[in-house]
Formats: C-alpha cells, structure tokens, sequence
C-alpha cells in the first residue's frame, strides 16, 4: 500500500515539489511553486487569504465624538487599520478565554485622544492610537506604520474645537470572518503564461497577442510553437505567488503561517478520527473492523474481521437494515442506501 | 442524535437501535420528512409531544459538548463511503480530492459543496478491495500533512538559499 509517494508524480528523479523565491523584501515575496498540483497550490493560496490569524480591532467605545464623522463610520475604520500581529499565536481568541468579556489574554486595548486647538486643521493618524495595559510582548496590537513619516494611515481630520476621545479593543481573529484580519494585502497566483492550456479565454478585437501584453512570468515558459496542437494531457505544474503584506505579518511568515495553519486543519481531523476510533460511544465516520476488537484506527486487518464478511444487504456498517427507524422512512427500501 | 424523523410513530425497539448505530440510521441533511407523518403524529397528540421533547433536549445537549466535524454519511460501505465535514470548503476538499486519488488503492475520490450557504464539504471514496475508504481518507490526510512538511522545508531552504544569494 506504501509503494509510492503521494508528494511525487509518477517520473523519475523527481523530488517533488520545488519553490523558487524570485524576489523578497519586507513586503512582499515572489515565488514559483512547481512540481506541484494546482489543487495544493490554491489551498496555500487561499488560507493564506483567508485563515491565518492577525489581530484587529473589534470594539471600539466611544466617550467623545464632536466631530463630521459618525460613531460607527470612525469604528469601522479603525477596524481596518492593520496592527503588528507578530506574537498573535500566544493570544487567545477571545471566544476561547475565561474571561467575561475581553482581557489581556485576548485582547489588546488602544486609545485614542485628539483635539484640535488651532485653526489649521488637525490629522489624525494611525500612530495616535496608544496601546495601554498589559500585552504578551511590546509590539503586539500596535499600529502598522510602515511610511517615511512615521504617521500610518490617516484616519480623520478635526476642524478648531473638534475632539475624538474613545477606547479600542482589538482581538484575534482570521479573514474568513472578517477581511480586516487578512495579513495579505493582495496574493498573485498565476499559471500557464502563454494560456497554453486555454483556461483562459481572453476577449480581443483583431489580434489576441498584440492586444494583450506579455505575462510577467512570460519568459520563465515556453512560449508555444505556431503549428503546436493542443496538448489534451497538459496540466498546469508551475505556480507563480506574489503575496503581498498589508503589514501585519513578514510576507514569509504569511506563507509559513499559511502552511500551519493548513497543517493544523489536517492533524485536528486526524486527531479527531483517531479519537473517535477509541471512543465506543460515537456516531461518525469508524472502521469497521472497530467493533472486531481493534484498537481503533490505521491496523491493518483487512478483511479478516467478523465486520467485512457480512456482504450483501448487511454489512456492518449497514447496520440491521430495515429494521432501523430509517428503513422505514418514505425513502423505503430494506437495506435503506446504496444498497 | 435521534433520527430528524422523530415524528414518526416509534416503538420502544426502534428508538434503542437507533441510538446504537445512529450514523447509518440517519437521513441525508438533505432529507425532510415526510408531510403525511407529520400530520398523523400532530393528531396523535400528547403521548409523543413528551417524548420528542425529552429527544429534542438531548440532542441540544449533545450539540452542546462538542461538535463532531466529520461524519459518515448513510448507505455507505466499508470500500464505498461519503463523509461529510464541517467547516471545511475547497481549500482543503480539492486538495484532499488530489492526494486521495493519487493512492493506487482507490478507485474514485470526488468532493462537493453541496449548497454554498452551508458549510459542508462531501467527499466520496471507493476503494478496490484491500484496504478502506475510512483508511484511504486517514492516509489522504496524513499524505497531506507530509506534503505540507515537504512544501514547508523547501520554502525555509529556498529562503535561506535567497538570503545568501543577496548578502553575497
């Protein structure tokens, strides 16, 4: 059963996938995933998008408003502002805590306190927004401010007299939920720059190639002969990423958090079926050579056990057939599904 | 859980096997029941409103403690089998699709979303004889997490090899 490996394809000298990094700074990494499926490359794509935890503003309580913007407007703007998530995996959600409502184990307070006293009109950056209390290290929930001045987003403007004081707490959270705590401003995913496989059907006047400009990754492919027929077989192999930090987190951290947490997806389901194979008493997915006296999942028993002799209309995992309530339901039949 | 069609007429008996072997008994998420049961147990009145209720609660109470997120779904066999998970979608069905189907044991992986509003994910395995799809779902998995490992290693390589190409 062990005799092949699932991360290779069928050729030779072929030490599955393969990643080359093109260009990295701190905010952004450009690679090329190859050798791989196009079903795990849009996997890392899209936890990378959507599943990687960060940390943003949640609540906000506002003391003082006398300024042009409604409450809620400025609230959900601050909800938007990206804070530094390095540390965020020793924070907890707060669904998760022991506490009431929120604390220093699941949350980070910020405030914000601005007047404008003079008659220019006042801004009101990001990097007004001060972290107080206690915090799991001194960088966590702080405002990304990644600009020469130093000011960070602009968040609002107050005319003479005008005044905002309020109270933000920011919690963990992950994209899926709420774009906010996406740490990726934006993920390029390309394959197949001459549209060799034609999942592409790019609209043009006259001329495909003169209209359309060459892809960026152009030049790393072949570009397709004129009298070339298609390739039916062809699969795509060669993934071009372009993940780009809203600030949040080092785009490498992105990749390598969205990795783990695709990791950590897959060892709670193992975890969660290998458990279920030692618990008598549960209704879910089992072996069926579980009631054969195994301790649970992964033996290799086969088909020696009293389960798969059954055959027929009675199989162990059918149960007694159209005995049970469910035989009898309008779905009718003896042996209920598939049988 | 009880059967969702509960508002059938039960007798003692059937109540016990269903609770013993409740993954097979159970209809599709998909399945409703029927209308006309419906109104004859409307009609039939107190004597099973106690009992539905006494159901009701203790399927509450099992949601309560802990939510299974993977589940066998009806009218499988030990080398045929769909399993319905919670909370997962594409990013890891089609993944998990893949790795599955690259087992030389099985003869067929497929997943589905059944509705986009629900979040579940139905993956179908049937494997040639020899081993199951239980089995081919386990090692899919765990083929998975190694393909992640390997995909974690080469991007630490990778970076390390980059970072030393721009010090250089």
């Amino acid at each position: 059963m062990d005799g092949y490996e699932p991360m290779q394809t069928m050729e030779e000298d072929d030490h599955g996938p393969v990643i080359k990094i093109s260009q990295a700074d701190s905010v952004r990494v450009k690679f090329e995933l190859s050798n791989a499926d196009i079903s795990f490359a849009n996997s890392l794509r899209r936890v990378m998008l959507a599943e990687i935890p960060t940390i943003a503003i949640d609540l906000v309580e506002i003391e003082e408003n006398s300024t042009v913007l409604a409450d809620e407007f400025i609230a959900h703007r601050l909800g938007l502002i990206p804070l530094n998530a390095e540390g965020v995996e020793h924070l907890l959600y707060s669904r998760d805590c022991d506490c009431d409502e929120y604390c220093e184990h699941c949350s980070v307070k910020l405030t914000l306190h601005a007047k404008c006293t003079t008659e220019e009109n006042m801004k009101v950056f990001a990097r007004d927004l001060i972290p107080s209390g206690d915090r799991i290290n001194q960088v966590l929930g702080s405002p990304v401010i990644s600009d020469p001045d130093g000011q960070g987003s602009l968040l609002m403007k107050l005319r003479q007299g005008q005044e905002i004081k309020l109270e933000c707490i920011a919690k963990k959270g992950i994209a899926k939920e709420h774009s906010k705590w996406a740490p990726s401003a934006a993920i390029g995913f390309e394959y197949d720059p001459h549209n060799k496989l034609h999942h592409l059907d790019m609209w043009y006047e006259k001329d495909v190639k003169s209209e359309w400009p060459p892809s960026e990754y152009a030049h790393l492919e072949e570009p397709p002969r004129e009298d070339e027929p298609f390739n039916y077989d062809a699969v795509p192999s060669h993934f071009y990423f372009n993940v780009e930090t809203a600030g949040n987190l080092p785009p490498d951290v992105i990749i390598a958090e969205g990795i783990n947490v695709l990791q950590k997806k897959l060892a709670g389901l193992i975890h969660e079926l290998s458990e279920e194979g030692k618990d008598g008493d549960y209704d879910g997915p089992r072996s069926p050579e579980f009631n054969g006296g195994g301790d649970g999942w992964g033996q290799d028993q086969g088909y020696t056990t009293p389960g798969y002799g059954a055959g027929g209309n009675q199989s162990a995992w059918g149960g007694q057939g159209g005995t049970t309530p469910y035989g009898q339901t309008p779905y009718g039949g003896s042996g209920g599904w598939g049988q | 859980m009880a059967p969702k069609s509960k508002t059938q007429k039960e007798t003692p008996e059937e109540v016990v096997a269903s609770e013993a072997d409740v993954a097979m008994t159970e209809p599709p998420t998909s399945h409703q029941p029927a209308v006309e049961d419906e109104d004859a147990s409307m009609k039939d009145g107190d004597p099973f409103d106690d009992e539905e209720g006494q159901n009701a609660e203790d399927e509450d109470e099992d949601e309560e403690e802990e939510q299974q997120r993977v589940k066998l779904l009806p009218g499988s066999t030990p080398t045929a089998a769909s399993f319905e998970f919670l909370e997962e979608g594409h990013t890891l069905g089609n993944a998990l699709r893949y790795i599955i189907m690259k087992n030389p044991d099985v003869e067929f992986c497929a997943y589905a979303i059944p509705h986009p509003s629900e979040a579940k994910m139905n993956i179908r395995i049937q494997t040639y004889e020899g081993t199951t799809a239980v089995q081919a779902l386990e090692k899919g998995l765990k083929d998975l997490q190694d393909l992640s490992d390997v995909v974690t290693e080469k991007f630490k390589a990778s970076r390390e090899e980059f970072a030393a190409r721009m010090s250089a």
